[in-house]
Formats: C-alpha cells, structure tokens, sequence
C-alpha cells in the first residue's frame, strides 16, 4: 500500500525530532571532550563549543598523573568487580529456592522482600544500624549494601521459574541435591540472566554516590565518583594548580578530562550494556 | 488434665510445624537463604525497626533502649517549623513535575521510534539516547554545570542570539527547568526499553487492517498503539508514584548551589544535612517515616484503583 503524502510528511518529522534528540543525547559528551583537549586561553575566552581550539593533551597528562584520582579508579574497579561476583551469588542462591513452587517457605519469604519495596527504612536509622556494624570508612560499605536488591532478585526468580520441571526432576532422580541442580544445571544454562543481573550490579555499584558520602570520609577510600565530586564540586584543588604561570590548562578544561576519564570505562563497556541491559528490562516488566 | 491436654496440642502444633518446614527434605533450600535473608534482616529490617527513634529523644550515648520516649512530638514540632514547610513543598512540586512533565516522554519518544521504518537508524538513535542512562548524577551533575556555566554552550548560544549572559545553576528560578531537564536528559531515553517491548508484541494484523480501512499514521497511533500500551504505562506509572517524594539523593544533591536551596532542598538532601551531617536524628528519622508511609499509602492506594480500573492492572 503507498503511503499518503501526510503519512510521510508525518514521519519525517518525527525522523528529524528523533535525530535531534540523539544529536543532544550526546553534545555534553561532544562538549566536554572538546573542552578537556583546548588550551587555557581558549577556555579563559570562553570560545570552546564541539571542538578543541588551541588543541592540546596537557589537562590530560596533569589527570592521568594524578595519582589520587587512579587510586579513587582502583577502589571503585574493585569495589565493583567484587560487589558483582559476591551480588551475583547471593542473589543466584536466593532466587532459586523462592522459583520452587514446591517449596512452602518460598511465599513467605518473597512477601518479607517484596514488603521492603513498598515500605522502605528511612535513611537515618539506616545510617546508625551501619554505623554500628562497623561501616564507618570502612571500604566494605562500598559493596555490602548492594549485594541484592529485590528487583533483581525477582527478575532472576522470575527466570529460574520458566526451567523446565522434567530436568530438575531427572536430575533428582540422578541423585542430584538442589546445589547440585543449581550449579551443574540451573545456572549453567542462565547465562544470560548471569549477564544482566551482573551488569545492573555493577553499573550501580560504579556510580554509587550516596553510600560513599555517608560513610566515607577517609580520602584514601574515596571511589572514582566522590573524588570527582571533590575535583569539579567547588573543592579548591584544581584552581590552586592552575594559579602556576606557565601551565596550559585552566580549571574549565581539567574538570572536563576529569570527567570524562570516569565516563570512558562506562563508554568501553558500552556495547555489552545495552544489549544486556535491555533484555533485563523486559523481563523486568514480567509480573509474577 | 487439661495441662496434658494443652501439651498434647503443643506437640502436635509442633509437629505440623515441623512437617511444614520439612527440613529433612528442603534443609539445602534453607541454607541457600539463607545469606539473603541475613542481608534483609540487617540492612532492611533493623533500620526498619530502627525507626523508632522517631519517637524518641534519641541519644547516641543511651541507645535506641535508653533514650526517652516522647511519642508524637517530632511529628507535631516538625508541621510547625517552616523549613520543614519548605522542603514539603519544594519536594511535592518536583514529584509533580517529574510525575506531570517527565513521565510521559518515554512513551511519546517510543511511539515515535516505532514509526522509524529505517532498521539501521532505529538502532542508531537508540543507542545514543540510552548512553545518558549509564553515567552518574555526579558525571552528569558536572555535565549540566559545564553547559550551563558562563562560558558554557547554554550561554554561548544565548550570546550569539544576542541575549546575556545568566548563570542558571546560580539562580533560583532556573533549578526546577534544570531539573526536569536533566532527568529527561538522562533517562528518558532508557524508558523507552520497557514501551518499545511492549509495542513489539502488538499483532502487526490490527495495523494492516486499520490502514487497509484507511486509518493514516497519527490515527494508528492513537487508536491501536495507545490503547494496547495501557497495561504497561498503568505498570511504570504506579512504580513511579510509589517513589513519588523520593526524587533521588544524587540528582538534586549534584544540582544544587547554596543560591539554589531555596527551591531545591528537598527531603532527601535536607536529612542529609540535617540528620547526618549535624546529627539530629530524631527528628529526621520523623522526616524519613513521614516520607515512606505516604510512600507506602501512594502505592496502596493507585494499586487498588488500577485493579478497579482494569482486571490486572495492578502490581498484585
């Protein structure tokens, strides 16, 4: 069937609202970039756009040698990749038994975490049950509190629940106990699932902020978030090393390579977030 | 007589206790929870119970157990003092205008993808609207304060258009445009994850017929998409209220300037201040509770008009 003049005209303006909203989605990033490779007199003029002007690596080569900030980069590497391994066991162990329909306990249980989605602890006593633990600058602060949300523990549930009964119960038959059937079966075969639950993990345990500034005060600690924070949130840092006279860089420009050094892991994982992360979503919108 | 009775009835209380547990056959179930149910229990559930000092004229140095008890008292002190008035209502416009402004564009931004007939630039928009969803609001905080600072491509724009230089972040008037900006900016593109998944499971039949009866694009839209997209804005919209005065610590706390606390200070940033920082907790935590049991009674209530409204719209 061909399309009606006013069908066209239609979708071409959408076409054009659409390019510009991703052209958008990305001149922050465009801008930045260009203002982190400019020199200090373009940045003092206020003349950078998109593109570098009076182009330069010298904000790059004084945030790379900061020794702060790679030391804020490892904590924050760490503290994600081990959050991610120990959330994603947690989560596996408990999501498996709450998906057995047999299991009698498994409502119950779900009713407890599910009642924590509705109604949730106000942050102060949350603050002071840490600080009894034990919490305060103490770098485990910056990975046990992530190491199972109820969303994904009911997304994992949810996955686990489509296994087929007939292989457990094989498996069973075989001898099989349920750790068995969880390690050699169930999680072998939830690959995917492993992928998206991990990369929610590990995106927030990355970008966490809140945690850190309740908890954290020992520079030493500081993941990449909090230090860069301090960098570009009105610390005094960054302009007392460019009062110097022969340096090119201003504050404008370091700021921006400082950004963009925590933006660039995000982008080099990129590809595998948004397929995953998709996936996640939808399975996210299945009730039940 | 009757005390062998009552131990008879114990027994055997205890015994279908026991068959209901079935631990002999579940024990490795249990032990599976087993580090789950410790993590609820300490970092849900004790704050939960915590949160009795709210009631309370807590004092570190006597314990939740020591300190005296003085009923409503925070709760009355609070309605009285006009900062609390303040961050009340700087919360509720921001959680009206995230609920007005900002929830609805991911479902127009998604229709519209859906009219892309062009595979490769589909998949192209999509992924560069999603990248903004992935950084944090300390990085996109820094963003919006580079695009809006005086030399920045917000004020550069306006000079060459002829019109002067204003220092947005700095300026109280601007802090709620800049606010809805941000988190259109941010996440609306990912939102549209949800309602694209949905659109793919309508039968593509309903649109050839509809066309074939002459029905032009916008037409479409509005009678098939819209309409069979119900269930699912039903869905977010009732996740979106549940939160509807937790408008997120990282947001508003990277946006904010002391010129801009005014408008900006809202329930989370204020008991940060307050309760943390200078260690009132008390009357925070009455703050905090305040806010989850609206929280809790939002919920509650849209998820019963959504199940009266249609037969599974609600979340349960």
């Amino acid at each position: 069937m061909k399309e009606s003049f006013k069908d066209r005209l239609f979708q071409s303006i959408i076409t054009v609202i659409l390019c510009i909203w991703a052209f958008i989605a990305l001149v922050p990033l465009i801008s930045v970039a260009a203002m982190s490779l400019s020199s200090k007199a373009a940045a003092d003029l206020n003349i950078v756009n998109l593109w570098p002007i009076g182009f330069t690596f010298d904000s790059w080569k004084y945030i790379l040698g900061d020794n702060a900030l790679w030391r804020a980069f490892w904590v924050s590497l760490f503290s994600t990749l081990l959050g991610t391994a120990a959330a994603l066991c947690i989560t596996s162990l408990m999501a498996y038994p709450l998906s057995k329909a047999d299991f009698p306990m498994g409502r119950y249980v779900m009713l407890l975490v599910v009642i924590t989605m509705i109604f949730k602890a106000p942050v102060v006593p949350y603050f002071l049950t840490l600080r009894t633990m034990g919490l305060v600058n103490n770098p485990l602060v910056l990975i046990l509190p992530h190491m199972l949300t109820a969303y994904n523990l009911a997304i994992m549930r949810t996955f686990f629940k489509q296994f087929p009964l007939e292989v457990e119960e094989a498996a069973q038959i075989d001898g099989c106990g349920y750790f068995q059937i969880l390690y050699r079966i169930i999680l072998p075969s939830s690959k995917a699932i492993l992928a998206t639950v991990g990369l929610f993990y590990a995106v927030t345990l990355w970008n966490q902020f809140q945690h850190p500034m309740m908890f954290i005060q020992d520079t030493k600690l500081f993941p990449l978030q909090l230090k860069i924070r301090q960098l570009i949130g009105g610390g005094t840092e960054l302009a007392s090393v460019t009062m110097a006279s022969k340096v090119n860089y201003s504050e404008a420009t370091l700021s921006s390579a400082a950004v963009l050094f925590a933006i660039l892991p995000i982008i080099m994982v990129y590809p595998w977030l948004q397929k995953y992360f998709a996936k996640g979503a939808m399975l996210g919108s299945v009730k039940g | 007589m009757s005390k062998k009775h009552a131990s008879v009835k114990a027994l055997r209380v205890k015994r279908s206790v026991k068959d209901w547990l079935n631990l002999k056959k579940y024990w490795p179930l249990y032990v599976m929870m087993l580090p789950g149910m410790i993590f609820f229990i300490t970092f849900k559930y004790i704050p939960m119970l915590g949160s009795v000092i709210a009631f309370q004229d807590y004092s570190v140095f006597k314990g939740i157990f020591g300190s005296t008890w003085v009923g409503l008292k925070h709760f009355r002190d609070l309605f009285s003092y006009a900062e609390f008035k303040r961050v009340f209502s700087n919360t509720l416009i921001l959680g009206l205008l995230k609920t007005v402004l900002i929830f609805p564009i991911p479902l127009i931004l998604s229709m519209m993808l859906n009219e892309i007939k062009n595979l490769r630039l589909k998949k192209a928009i999509q992924t560069s609207i999603y990248i903004p969803y992935f950084l944090s609001w300390v990085i996109v905080g820094g963003l919006i304060f580079d695009i809006f600072g005086s030399g920045g491509l917000f004020n550069n724009f306006r000079n060459a258009l002829g019109m002067d230089t204003v220092l947005a972040m700095q300026k109280s008037s601007w802090f709620r445009p800049i606010y809805v900006i941000s988190s259109i900016w941010k996440d609306s593109g990912w939102g549209t994850v949800v309602y694209l998944a949905a659109i793919s499971g309508i039968d593509p039949a309903l649109y050839e017929s509809a066309s074939m009866d002459g029905a032009s694009r916008v037409q479409r839209m509005r009678h098939i998409t819209l309409p069979l997209l119900l269930p699912t804005i039903l869905t977010l919209f009732l996740l979106n209220i549940g939160s509807f005065l937790e408008l997120g610590f990282d947001q508003v706390f990277n946006l904010l300037t002391p010129m801009t606390y005014s408008v900006g200070d809202i329930f989370d940033t204020y008991v940060y201040r307050v309760g943390i920082q200078k260690g009132q907790y008390s009357i925070t935590t009455a703050v905090g509770l305040f806010q989850s049991v609206i929280g809790f009674i939002l919920v509650m209530t849209f998820n019963k008009l959504a199940n009266k409204f249609s037969e599974d719209g609600g979340l349960w």
